[in-house]
């Protein structure tokens, strides 16, 4: 490299127009060059003064007397700051100023705030070292003097180059570039200021683009203020508007070009689909010559399987309420006695209750239609799963108001 | 030389000597002590836990140490093919190390037979899956699907394809290092890098399986995916506690004083204490999904880790395994001065020890009923939490440091020859490493 760039320590033409002297740049062929010749820099006293490379140099903060950053710190300290104020956040909105009641949930609770804890640490801790690293770094400058050497425009691709400034209380025209040769430079330069005041100014188109950008980016926040304090007789602009009006007629919507008016198309008055009769009144509706059936329907074959079946059902869709025995304790009268409510479910088992004594076709009434606060589980159940709920229903009721003597003779003595 | 590049030093002593066999000897007479007290301990004691055999807590206890020297193993073969297919340096002087501890699998392999073997001779006492009482439909209806894969001779299959892959891992990689010490061929690191890619898949398949397969089945009924996830972690933070202080102790002997340096020690902190934040990472990942999807399959692991005795260890879990190093951890200091880093690596050493111990120990106590008569085992985790208990056993750390001898045994086998890849061509760079 010494051999490519013309080498002229002794005399550098000044550039055209120069002001005051403001520093000395001297050039290295190497880093392990630039790091001994920042070490002897450092070592005669110098404070102002910093070395330039392509890549980042081991060693270099070292010899340059670089103190360690205080970034750590300031990214610590915004990370902690994230935390707290993600955790007020939390605690705040949810548990003080408005606090929600969601199926009786707490509406504080550590592990539910570790996300937003966390996220909110990262968020701040990266925002401190992006900022911080900005502001220490004093970004963004975007002019130095030492731009004005053509050799400090190479320090992006293969220049290793010193630059000691003229503030600095030891400069001296004459020692500082001795001290720089001795160290080993293959080329010294001194740099001068333009005299044009101009020349440091922020060039104006810069200016202009923050200035724009930043009343754009105001745009969108300015539409919506406006939005919210104003009405309009205009309908909502459709930027998609085949896609917002689609050429199809929806469920329950009107339609000219039937005589209803409808869109819907209906069944045909006086037909029926198939399989769809549902003749069978004792199976579908539980009635039997016109009141209810105490029996079950003869297509039901009463077996175990049936039994375990409504079991089933049984556990799923009624104990809530109910509760697995059936005397009413399900976990929802639970909650709701928990919290004040005066709300009961039936208890299904009562010896001589209104359920004990309600025939068949009653009870699978009541559990397709419901009764009361109960919804009808006519969606939920097809018929022959209602049948077996009655099934096990009546089960439940024979045990819970059992005695001994229902109980097998041989049996009868594993039970205390 | 240039600054980014450094030789070693002509006076560096680099040949392993007598260290390994001085540490196999050292590791068996570990060995020998801790278990033969471990067995000693085990056969004057009684059964406890719901446990007809009163050898089901030195199983337990084996399972936790056993997975605890392969978890160290499993973090260095790791970083051993991370540095490889990253192309890395820092790691190169340090990484012959790795290699012995990576080497250590066959000798761990064959010490887990300790508990394979009676588990195929029909030991019921550790496995919950293992006891007739699984099979009991009422019971554990729908713990009977998972039961043709978790039967003993399936068990041992896969165990043994676990023990041969990582085995072979671990040796392929160490093979072509010293290989490349006598030959110098820079195409060996190239060859090692192109085998990193699909020995990463392979490894993180082998890894996951051997977390669900040996500890996660000790709550059979139980199951998460990321727990393969959250065992490497956990294995990372006590694999880089340890590569610390084997590398200070080597370093101790007179060896290889010049070549690692504090760099390597604060490169080294960081893995310990990168990992010890992904596995708070992972571990809550897991507890917060189950935690809040409420649903009793997955939450009853939890419910007896947070109720009852065992909340207290769960909280010691999160102050000293995560809390406490990680505020600390984060400093330079404690990862650069020699003490701080040896007081945190024997303090996560231990805490790593104590999440196997949480993971695997709260299944310990099995809840029996007697039904006409008849004894019936209803398994792991069942029960009333208030009546779970720790149950702290000085067989615990007995059979645990037993275990750890027999690590000692397979890294002091590998420890021979040179302790530092010489001919690597990333050497150069690893010697001049500098944290910036």
């Amino acid at each position: 490299m010494a051999t490519k760039h013309h080498d002229d320590t002794t005399h550098d033409a000044p550039a055209t127009g120069d002001g005051e002297l403001y520093g000395i740049l001297a050039e290295y062929d190497t880093p392990g060059e630039l790091v001994d010749a920042a070490r002897k820099v450092r070592d005669a006293g110098y404070a102002e003064f910093d070395c330039y490379t392509p890549f980042p140099v081991h060693g270099i903060d070292e010899a340059m007397g670089i103190k360690r950053t205080i970034l750590p710190l300031i990214v610590f300290g915004g990370g902690f700051t994230g935390l707290i104020g993600g955790v007020f956040l939390q605690w705040w909105m949810n548990a003080y100023n408005w606090p929600w009641n969601i199926s009786g949930k707490p509406s504080w609770s550590i592990p539910a705030n570790v996300p937003i804890a966390f996220e909110a640490t990262i968020l701040f801790s990266v925002f401190a070292s992006f900022f911080g690293m900005w502001i220490l770094n004093k970004l963004p400058q975007v002019w130095h003097p030492f731009f004005r050497s053509d050799r400090f425009a190479r320090v992006t691709d293969d220049a290793f180059v010193l630059g000691i400034e003229s503030k600095d209380r030891r400069f001296d025209a004459v020692a500082t570039r001795k001290l720089l040769q001795d160290a080993g430079a293959i080329a010294v330069e001194d740099v001068y200021l333009d005299p044009d005041p101009k020349a440091k100014a922020m060039p104006k188109w810069i200016v202009a683009f923050v200035v724009a950008s930043t009343a754009f980016a105001l745009i969108p926040f300015a539409l919506v203020a406006k939005a919210r304090n104003s009405k309009a007789s205009q309908p909502h602009i459709h930027i998609f508007a085949d896609m917002d009006f689609q050429p199809k007629y929806k469920a329950d919507t009107a339609m000219d070009l039937f005589a209803d008016g409808r869109a819907n198309r209906g069944e045909v008055s006086g037909t029926i689909a198939r399989g769809h009769l549902k003749a069978d009144d004792t199976f579908y509706r539980g009635l039997e010559n016109g009141s209810w059936t105490l029996g079950f329907p003869k297509q039901l074959e009463i077996n175990d399987a049936l039994m375990k079946r409504g079991q089933n059902r049984f556990n799923i869709y009624c104990s809530a309420c109910h509760g697995f025995d059936g005397r009413g304790s399900g976990t929802i009268p639970q909650r709701v006695a928990a919290t004040g409510g005066a709300w009961q479910a039936r208890n299904l088992v009562e010896a001589g209750g209104a359920t004990v004594t309600m025939p068949n076709g009653q009870l699978f009434n009541t559990i397709s239609n419901g009764f009361n606060t109960m919804m009808g589980y006519a969606a939920q159940l097809p018929h022959a799963d209602r049948w077996a709920i009655v099934l096990y229903v009546r089960a439940l009721q024979r045990s819970q108001n059992a005695s001994l003597e229902d109980v097998p003779p041989d049996q009868r003595g594993s039970i205390r | 030389m240039s600054i980014l590049q450094k030789t070693l030093h002509p006076d560096e002593k680099i040949k392993a000597g007598k260290i390994g066999s001085t540490l196999s000897k050292a590791g068996f007479g570990i060995a020998a002590v801790f278990l033969g007290l471990s067995i000693i301990l085990t056969l004057m004691g009684s059964p406890t836990g719901g446990h007809e055999s009163k050898w089901a807590r030195f199983f337990h206890a084996y399972v936790i140490g056993w997975s605890y020297i392969f978890s160290i193993s499993v973090a260095m073969l790791w970083i051993v093919m991370l540095h490889h297919l990253v192309r890395g340096r820092w790691l190169t002087a340090v990484r012959r190390i790795c290699e012995a501890m990576a080497g250590a699998f066959p000798i761990i392999f064959i010490a887990g037979l300790g508990f394979i073997i009676p588990l195929l001779a029909g030991y019921k006492d550790l496995y919950y899956w293992a006891h007739p009482d699984a099979h009991n439909h009422e019971l554990n209806h729908h713990l009977l699907h998972k039961l043709g894969w978790l039967s003993p001779n399936f068990f041992a299959v896969r165990y043994v394809i676990y023990g041969v892959g990582m085995s072979y891992l671990a040796w392929y990689f160490a093979k072509k290092s010293r290989q490349q010490d006598e030959s110098g061929d820079p195409k060996i690191s190239e060859t090692l890098r192109i085998a990193s890619a699909p020995a990463m898949i392979l490894f993180s398949l082998l890894v996951s399986m051997v977390a669900f397969d040996i500890l996660m089945s000790m709550a059979p009924k139980w199951y998460s995916t990321i727990y393969g996830v959250n065992f490497w972690g956990s294995a990372c933070v006590g694999g880089f506690a340890a590569l610390a202080l084997i590398v200070l102790g080597i370093q101790r002997t007179g060896r290889l004083t010049r070549a690692i340096n504090a760099e390597h020690y604060h490169d080294i902190g960081k893995w310990m204490f990168a990992f010890t934040f992904f596995w708070a990472y992972t571990a809550f990942s897991q507890f917060m999904l189950q935690w809040y999807g409420n649903m009793p399959e997955e939450t009853h692991w939890y419910k007896y880790r947070m109720f009852g005795e065992w909340q207290w260890v769960s909280i010691a879990m999160l102050v000293g395994f995560w809390a406490f190093p990680f505020v600390f951890l984060l400093s330079r200091w404690t990862k650069r001065i020699v003490p701080a880093l040896v007081f945190f690596s024997v303090w996560q050493l231990v805490f790593h020890w104590l999440d196997l111990y949480w993971n695997v120990m709260p299944s310990y106590q099995w809840q029996v009923a007697f039904h006409d008569g008849a004894r019936i085992v209803a398994g792991p985790l069942t029960g009333n939490t208030a009546f779970h208990q720790v149950g702290f056993s000085p067989v615990d750390v007995t059979v645990w440091l037993g275990l750890v001898g027999v690590f000692l045994i397979g890294l002091g086998r590998n420890l021979t020859g040179n302790l530092i890849p010489t001919k690597d061509p990333t050497l150069p760079a690893s010697l001049a490493h500098e944290v910036q």
